[in-house]
C-alpha cells in the first residue's frame, strides 16, 4: 500500500515535470543532437544535395587557419578574463563582505554592467576606445601618456575586448563570492583570530578553502560564458573604424560566419560541437583540480 | 549554373516602348485581386522610404493592394532571406545581390521571369551587360534595381586648392603625390587629416572589394573565369603584388592614411580626409551631413598613363519569391518600382544609382553635378563585374581578414619577397574556397 502510494507520487511528479522536460528537450537537447548530426554532412542552407561526409568537416577544421586563430584568441580571451576577473573579484568580495550601506552601493555599482545589455555597452565601449575622441585616451593624455589604438592595433584589439570582458563579468563573480563569504560561519574566523592569525592568513587558511565550491562554480560558469563571447566582437568589428576581424576572431564568431554568411551549416555545426567539447573539457579539468585539492 | 548571354540587343521596339511609356506615365492594367497584401523585404534601410513612396503611388491606382515592409542591414537581410525563402516564409518581393539570388535560382526558389517581364527586361531600358547579368542559362531572373558597387573618387576641392593642386589625379602616381601633399600631421606627429581614406580595418567583404579597386586598376582580378566555366585566383601575379604594395606603402611608407584616423563617408563629409573611393550613396550622405562641402567626383585613376581607368559594375536585383501566392501582383509592382521615373527617384532620394539606361538624368545633374561621373562616366572607362558566385563573398571576406593584418605588417614594408609570399598565401586560400565549392579550374 505504502509502496503503491509512493510510486503514484513519483509518477505524479514526473507527469508534472513532463511539459518542462519536453520544452527543454525541444529547445536544448534536440538542437544539440541535430547539430551533432549535421556536423557529419555537407549541409548548406540553400542546396538541393546535402551529402553525408563523415568526419570530413572535423578533418577540414584541423587545417582551417581561421578556426585555429579563433580557438587561440578565444582561449586567450577566456583565460585572461576569467583569471583577471576572479583575481579582482575575490579580494574585492572579502573587502565588501562587511555589511553596511557602502557595501550595498558598491555591490550595485559592480553589478550594473552584468545586467546592462551587451549591444549598447559594446557600442559605448567602441567610443571609449576610439583613438581620436575616446575617453580612455583622454584619461591617458591627462597623465601624459600617448594615445593607444585600442581597437585598430592588431596586437592590442584582443586585449581591449578582454578589458571589456573583465568589466562586464566582474560584478557576477563578486556577488557570488560575497554570498559564499557571508555563508562562512563567523566562528571559524573568530577561532582563527584567537589563534593569532593575520587577515591574510585567515583568507588563505579559512576563507579560501571554504569558498572552494563557490570558486569552482564561478570558474566553470565564467569559462563557459567567456568561450561563448560573440556580441562585443561582432559590434566592435563593424564599420571602417573597427577592430581588424582576424585579430579578434573568436570561435562563436567563426561559427556564425560559416553558418550565416557562408551558409555552411554542416561545417559550423562541427565547430559548435568542438566548442562544446572544449568547454566540457575545461569544466572537467576545473572540477578535477578543485575536487582533488579538496580531497587532499 | 553559368551565366548565359541571351540579350536581344539594346534597341527599343515599338510595342515595348509604348508599354514602357505607359508604365512611366502611370500603371498598367490591374492584375491583382482586391485585398492583395504584398510583403517586401530590403537589405537597404535607406531605400525603404522609396519603397513606401512608390507603393503609396501604386496603391492609388490599385486600391486593393496593400504593402508590408521590412528592412534591415544587407548582411542580415541575406541571412533572413536565406532562412525564410527555402522554408516558404519569405516575402513576396525582395531585393538582393546575385551572390544570394544565384543560389535561390539554382534551387528553384526564384522562378524564371514571366514572358512579359522577360520581354520588358530585354526591350531596351537596360544595357546588354545588365541584361546578361540577370540571365542564367538563357533565362532571365528578376529585374535590375540598383547599381550596388559602382565606385568613383570623391575629392575635396578646397583641400586640393589649398595644396596648390589644380585637378584631381588621373593616374596612381599622381594620386600618391597628391595624397602626400594633402595629408596633415600635427606637431606631435599625429595624422589629423588623411590624404586618402582607404579601407584598412574592420571585417567583411567590403575590405576585399576596396582592395579590388587597386587590384583591377593594376591589371589583376580577384578571380578569373576559365573557358570551361571554372574559376581560379587572378592576383597571384605582379598586379596582386603591386596592389598590396600600394596599400602597405600608403600606410607605412608614404603615411597618407592610418588605421587610427577617421575613415569612410563620415570622414570625407566631415573633412577628415581629402580623397575617398566610394559609391554614389555618399553624395546623399554629404547632402545630409555637410551640404556646404565643396567636392568633386571623378573615376578612380588609371594605374599609370596609358592604362585604362576601371569601374566595378554590380547591379542588384529585385525578385519575386517563387513561392509567393501573389506573383502576378508582385511582378506588376516590381515593374512599376523599376520604371524610369522611379529609377530617377531612387537616385534622388537615396543616392543609389538606378541601372536603367533610359533615365533622363538632366534634372538630377542640374541639382547635383557630382553624379555625372556615376551616371555618365567617360567613354574610356573599362568595366569589370562582380562574379555571380556564392563563394565570392567568402573569397573577399577571408581575403579581407588577411589584408587588414598585411597593411600594417612591418615585415612587408620595402620587402617584395614577403609581399609576394603574402599574396601567394591569399591566392592559395582563394583557390581552396573555389575547390571546396567545386568551382575551381584552370583550363
Amino acid at each position: 500500500m505504502h509502496y503503491r502510494r509512493r510510486a503514484g507520487l513519483w509518477a505524479w511528479c514526473y507527469l508534472m515535470l513532463l511539459p518542462v522536460l519536453a520544452i527543454y528537450a525541444y529547445v536544448r537537447i534536440v538542437p544539440i543532437a541535430r547539430s551533432f548530426e549535421l556536423s557529419f554532412y555537407d549541409w548548406r542552407l540553400i542546396a538541393r544535395v546535402r551529402p553525408f561526409v563523415g568526419l570530413a568537416n572535423y578533418v577540414r577544421m584541423a587545417g582551417d587557419e581561421n578556426f585555429r586563430i579563433a580557438l587561440w584568441n578565444t582561449t586567450v580571451y577566456s583565460l585572461a578574463t576569467v583569471l583577471i576577473s576572479t583575481a579582482i573579484a575575490l579580494p574585492l568580495a572579502v573587502a565588501l563582505a562587511r555589511r553596511g550601506k557602502t557595501s550595498a552601493v558598491y555591490q550595485t555599482i559592480y553589478f550594473l554592467p552584468v545586467i546592462t545589455p551587451m549591444v549598447p555597452m559594446a557600442i559605448a565601449w567602441k567610443w571609449i576606445y576610439d583613438y581620436n575622441y575616446g575617453l580612455l585616451n583622454y584619461v591617458l593624455s591627462l597623465i601624459g601618456l600617448p594615445p593607444v589604438a585600442w581597437l585598430t592595433d592588431v596586437h592590442i584589439a584582443l586585449w581591449a575586448l578582454i578589458i571589456m570582458g573583465v568589466w562586464k563579468g566582474l560584478g557576477y563573480s563578486l556577488v557570488i563570492f560575497l554570498v559564499g563569504i557571508r555563508n562562512i560561519p563567523a566562528t571559524y574566523l573568530e577561532a582563527a583570530s584567537l589563534d593569532g592569525a593575520s587577515e591574510l592568513q585567515k583568507f588563505w587558511r579559512v576563507t579560501l578553502p571554504l569558498l572552494r565550491p563557490i570558486l569552482l562554480y564561478v570558474l566553470v560558469t565564467s569559462t563557459i560564458n567567456a568561450y561563448n563571447v560573440f556580441t562585443q566582437v561582432y559590434v566592435m568589428t563593424l564599420g571602417s573604424q573597427a577592430a581588424p576581424g582576424q585579430a579578434v576572431r573568436v570561435l562563436v564568431y567563426d561559427i556564425y560566419q560559416n553558418a550565416f554568411q557562408y551558409f555552411r551549416m554542416g561545417y559550423a555545426s562541427a565547430e559548435a560541437i568542438t566548442l562544446t567539447f572544449i568547454v566540457l573539457g575545461f569544466t572537467l579539468i576545473q572540477f578535477r583540480a578543485l575536487r582533488s585539492q579538496e580531497a587532499a | 549554373m553559368t551565366r548565359g548571354s541571351s540579350s536581344r540587343g539594346n534597341g527599343l521596339r515599338r510595342r515595348e516602348a509604348l508599354a514602357l511609356a505607359g508604365a512611366a506615365a502611370g500603371v498598367a492594367a490591374l492584375p491583382a485581386n482586391a485585398d492583395t497584401k504584398l510583403t517586401i523585404w530590403t537589405g537597404y534601410p535607406e531605400i525603404q522610404p522609396l519603397y513606401q513612396a512608390v507603393a503609396a503611388d501604386y496603391a492609388k491606382s490599385h486600391p486593393g493592394v496593400t504593402f508590408d515592409f521590412f528592412s534591415t542591414s544587407l548582411r542580415e537581410a541575406e541571412q533572413k532571406l536565406t532562412a525564410a525563402v527555402p522554408t516558404g516564409t519569405g516575402p513576396d518581393i525582395f531585393d538582393i545581390g546575385t551572390n544570394i539570388s544565384v543560389n535561390f535560382i539554382d534551387n528553384g526558389l526564384i522562378e524564371p521571369n514571366p514572358p512579359d517581364i522577360d520581354a520588358h527586361l530585354k526591350s531596351g531600358p537596360y544595357g546588354k551587360f545588365t541584361v546578361d547579368f540577370f540571365t542564367l542559362d538563357g533565362k532571365t531572373f528578376g529585374l535590375p534595381f540598383l547599381e550596388g558597387s559602382r565606385a568613383c573618387m570623391f575629392w575635396n576641392k578646397t583641400y586640393f586648392q589649398q595644396a596648390g593642386i589644380a585637378a584631381p589625379p588621373t593616374t596612381f602616381p599622381e594620386l600618391i603625390d597628391d595624397a602626400k601633399k594633402l595629408v596633415q600631421i600635427d606637431a606631435q606627429g599625429r595624422m589629423t587629416r588623411s590624404g586618402i581614406s582607404l579601407r584598412l580595418s574592420g571585417q567583411g567583404s567590403g575590405i576585399g572589394e576596396k582592395f579590388r579597386y587597386v587590384l583591377e586598376a593594376a591589371g589583376g582580378s580577384m578571380i578569373v573565369r576559365t573557358p570551361s566555366g571554372k574559376w581560379h585566383n587572378g592576383f597571384d601575379n605582379q598586379a596582386g603584388r603591386d596592389a598590396l604594395t600600394f596599400y602597405v606603402d600608403a600606410v607605412q611608407t608614404w603615411h597618407i592614411d592610418d588605421p587610427k584616423v577617421p575613415h569612410d563617408a563620415d570622414a570625407f563629409a566631415s573633412g577628415a580626409t581629402a580623397i575617398l573611393w566610394r559609391e554614389s550613396w555618399v553624395i546623399g550622405e554629404i547632402q545630409s551631413k555637410n551640404p556646404k562641402l565643396d567636392y568633386g567626383v571623378v573615376p578612380i585613376p588609371a594605374w599609370r598613363a596609358g592604362m585604362p581607368r576601371m569601374m566595378l559594375l554590380q547591379p542588384e536585383g529585385v525578385y519575386v519569391n517563387g513561392q509567393s501566392s501573389n506573383k502576378a501582383a508582385a511582378w506588376d509592382f516590381v515593374k512599376y518600382l523599376t520604371n524610369a521615373p522611379n529609377g530617377l527617384r531612387l537616385t534622388e532620394m537615396t543616392g543609389w544609382l538606378a541601372p536603367r539606361q533610359d533615365i533622363d538624368w538632366k534634372p538630377l545633374l542640374a541639382k547635383t553635378p557630382q553624379f555625372e561621373a556615376f551616371v555618365a562616366p567617360p567613354a574610356d572607362i573599362k568595366y569589370y563585374v562582380e562574379p555571380v558566385l556564392t563563394a565570392f563573398d567568402e573569397v573577399e571576406s577571408k581575403m579581407a581578414d588577411r589584408l587588414t593584418s598585411a597593411y600594417v605588417d612591418p615585415t612587408l614594408k620595402g620587402n617584395p619577397q614577403n609581399v609576394a609570399a603574402k599574396i601567394h598565401e591569399m591566392a592559395e586560400q582563394t583557390d581552396q574556397i573555389l575547390k571546396d565549392a567545386k568551382l575551381y579550374g584552370t583550363g
